[in-house]
């Protein structure tokens, strides 16, 4: 042997060894068990939760562990991304291997009952009768042909008749669709983080808008815009809420090109983007507010639009800029809807209150103390805005998965061979048989009531 | 409420149908198995009445939904799934000692249920879905054949101890049971149909989430014991086809499987948060 087939010996060693480590059953359970056991942590550890919250749980050294192991993000960290890259190399090699031996068992072949054919079979049946070759073989035929609707293939040969039926051959490929599923699945899954985008918009009443910002940063803009025309929410008795629904309109080049109330369960898909109720709430249009000195003397009213600076007696501006509905103060305890409002001092930095309806002691800045007067709303609805083109995928490789496993469970491929000749007295003489790749039990006794009802006649 | 009587009632039924069972495998008397089977059957007819009248009364009052979508509700369809799903095996293997091992689970989830508030609410948009059903069915039907599969499994350690033992005492019980090669085929049969199912189940719930959120996954805790639950049973069934894993081996997985799916079940609503917070 030279050295240089030496070489190339080890090489191909080495690669069966790889592709033998990939196509053995070892590995894929390995897998399926480490990726359960790795969601379980998952699920034990809070995933992509605000980082305060796990300071609250765990001691800081265990937080900064956790994060550098990618462990409050790990369904999307490297290690458990390589895990699944293992599991398709692992389906990938496992078909490879398989496809040969599938191949060969979807092959049309074997018509012929002979000998070599009736040693492999388990319940191989002889009958002898008294009666008409042709008689026998349309009485045959009709008992099998109820349980095997396709017609057979009759060969002439070795003096003979020989009638052979199949059934589910198609469901050899059983293992090709449950397998590949995971892998177009995962395509799916890819193409979907690749070329989509997941975001999430507020849109005001009889406001429109164009574009969303996306979950990873990005400000997606579309070529059109939706307009929220009206948003509304209706409450069960028990104040449970019962339904929420935004009539939401398409606008391209000033045009309404679709219109559709939207409502959990039942998005607008407009070009590939759909709008998913998600949230909704209110926000003030403008604030009524009434204005008092240190001592309580009332200085006037003013009312402030939302966004808008707006002069105030005494020199100073304020400015409406948020609103919660239910605030919670630092001691826990509730101070209902309160308004969010900066003011501008001559010759300070400006400063923001909460301005409460409910806890006027709240409404107080520097000199000044505010009462609520009044206020108008405006509702929004909060969008979910996704774009997926990988999920057609998904779903196909959903429906193999399902009707791969039907077939692998379920279904199998049956053979049955019947040959019909005569014996050296002249009788007629049949002899069936039968195989099947799954489930041997059901179709031996299958196979044994056909053979059972052949008796009649038989002598 | 009317339902709810009916729900009282079967499961003193239930109750008494796990006791026939229990001393059938003491007594071993024909007889006492026959009404055994008989008690479960009724047990199972007197709670389909109950979950058709609570249906019914959810109409009545003005809601109209499907009684599948509370912790109340859940566990009670569960108890009835299990029942069926048993009496079918019973019918078709012949493994009638095996229901004193798998009908304490009825019972005991239907005593359970009945320590959760029972009224009919009606549904929060979420839910308010054709997915609803088949999602919940599918998924249910699947842990209940998971649950016979462990009660079988169970039965099977059992047995093959004895069976591995010095034959002692020939009329003793575990001689009664059934073949340890029956239960190990029920044992799988019974994964063979949960697992289809859960695997429907999944997938219908996946399409539900990505109408009604716009993400046919996200990771929630839920899911995620979901598929736990599904790569347990994948790899008990990769094991048994391909390598022949069978016996004990297959028995221990099978019993890791159903724990998984208990906790899937129950214990994420319990001990974790996320989207099924409403219970189911």
């Amino acid at each position: 042997m030279t050295e240089d087939n030496k070489v190339k010996n080890t090489r191909v060693a080495f690669v069966d060894k790889i592709w033998g480590v990939f196509t053995s059953l070892k590995l894929v359970i390995t897998l399926l068990l480490v990726l359960s056991v790795l969601s379980v942590i998952g699920t034990v550890i809070e995933q992509n939760k605000p980082i305060q919250q796990y300071y609250n749980l765990f001691k800081p050294e265990t937080v900064d562990l956790f994060a550098k192991l990618g462990l409050l993000d790990m369904y999307h960290s490297w290690w458990f991304t390589a895990c699944l890259a293992l599991l398709a190399l692992n389906i990938i090699a496992c078909t490879m291997e398989r496809y040969p031996f599938i191949m060969r068992g979807m092959k049309k072949q074997g018509f012929v009952l002979d000998e070599k054919i009736e040693a492999g079979l388990t319940n191989v049946a002889t009958l002898k009768y008294h009666l008409e070759t042709e008689t026998v073989e349309s009485r045959i035929t009709s008992i099998v042909g109820k349980n095997f609707s396709a017609r057979p293939v009759v060969t002439e040969a070795e003096n003979a008749r020989h009638f052979f039926y199949e059934k589910g051959r198609y469901t050899r490929l059983a293992f090709f669709l449950t397998h590949l599923s995971v892998l177009v699945i995962f395509i799916g899954a890819i193409a979907g983080s690749l070329f989509g985008f997941k975001g999430y918009v507020n849109i005001n009443e009889g406001e429109l808008v164009s574009g969303v910002e996306t979950r990873r940063g990005d400000h997606k803009r579309f070529n059109f815009s939706v307009k929220c025309n009206s948003f509304q929410v209706d409450f069960y008795p028990n104040g449970a809420p019962k339904d929420y629904r935004s009539d939401l309109s398409v606008i391209r080049d000033g045009k309404e090109v679709a219109r559709k109330t939207i409502r959990v369960n039942d998005p607008l898909d407009f070009e590939g983007i759909s709008f998913y109720q998600s949230s909704y709430g209110k926000l003030p249009e403008a604030v009524t507010l009434e204005i008092k000195d240190k001592e309580g003397l009332s200085l006037g009213t003013v009312s402030a639009p939302f966004g808008r600076q707006v002069d105030i007696p005494g020199g100073a501006q304020i400015e409406l800029l948020d609103f919660r509905d239910h605030f919670h103060l630092s001691d826990g305890s509730e101070a209902g809807p309160v308004y969010g409002v900066n003011i501008y001092s001559r010759g300070a930095p400006p400063g923001g209150i909460w301005i409460s309806e409910t806890r006027p002691d709240m409404n107080r800045y520097g000199t000044y103390s505010f009462v609520l007067k009044g206020a108008k709303f405006r509702n929004y609805t909060g969008l979910q805005v996704n774009k997926d083109p990988g999920v057609w995928l998904v779903w196909t490789g959903c429906i193999m998965l399902v009707a791969g496993i039907m077939m692998a469970f379920f279904m199998s491929h049956k053979k049955f061979w019947i040959r019909i000749g005569k014996d050296k007295k002249g009788r007629v003489e049949v002899t069936a048989g039968g195989t099947t790749n799954k489930n041997k039990h059901a179709f031996a006794s299958e196979v044994e009531r056909m053979v059972g009802s052949f008796r009649e006649g038989s002598s | 409420m009317t339902n709810s009587l009916l729900f009282g009632i079967s499961i003193f039924v239930y109750f008494f149908s796990m006791v026939l069972y229990v001393s059938y495998l003491a007594f071993r008397s024909e007889t006492l198995g026959k009404v055994a089977t008989g008690t479960l059957l009724a047990g199972v007819i007197i709670e389909t009445a109950a979950i058709l009248l609570r249906w019914y009364e959810s109409y009545q009052l003005g809601i109209g939904r499907a009684p599948l979508t509370n912790l109340y509700e859940s566990l009670v369809f569960f108890a009835w799934t299990i029942a069926i799903v048993y009496l079918l095996m019973e019918r078709k293997f012949k493994i009638k000692t095996a229901g004193a091992f798998v009908t304490p689970f009825p019972f005991i989830i239907m005593a359970y249920a009945s320590l959760n508030p029972n009224e009919i609410q009606p549904l929060v948009p979420a839910l308010q879905s054709n997915w609803l059903i088949s999602h919940v069915v599918t998924c249910f039907v699947g842990y209940a054949a998971f649950a016979v599969s462990f009660g079988v499994s169970f039965l099977y350690l059992f047995k093959v101890k004895s069976e591995k033992g010095p034959a002692k005492n020939p009329g003793g019980l575990l001689n009664y049971l059934p073949a340890s090669d029956l239960l190990d085929e029920v044992g799988y049969k019974t994964i063979a149909i949960g697992f289809p199912l859960l695997t429907i189940g999944i997938i219908t719930g996946a399409f539900w989430a990505n109408v009604a959120w716009g993400t046919y996954w996200s990771w929630d805790p839920k899911e995620t014991w979901s598929l736990i639950v599904w790569l347990i049973y994948a790899a008990y069934l990769h094991a048994r086809i391909t390598k022949g894993w069978r016996g004990k081996k297959a028995a221990v997985l099978s019993i890791v499987g159903f724990s998984a799916t208990i906790f899937c079940y129950l214990g994420v609503n319990l001990l974790l948060s996320g989207l099924h917070s409403y219970g189911g």
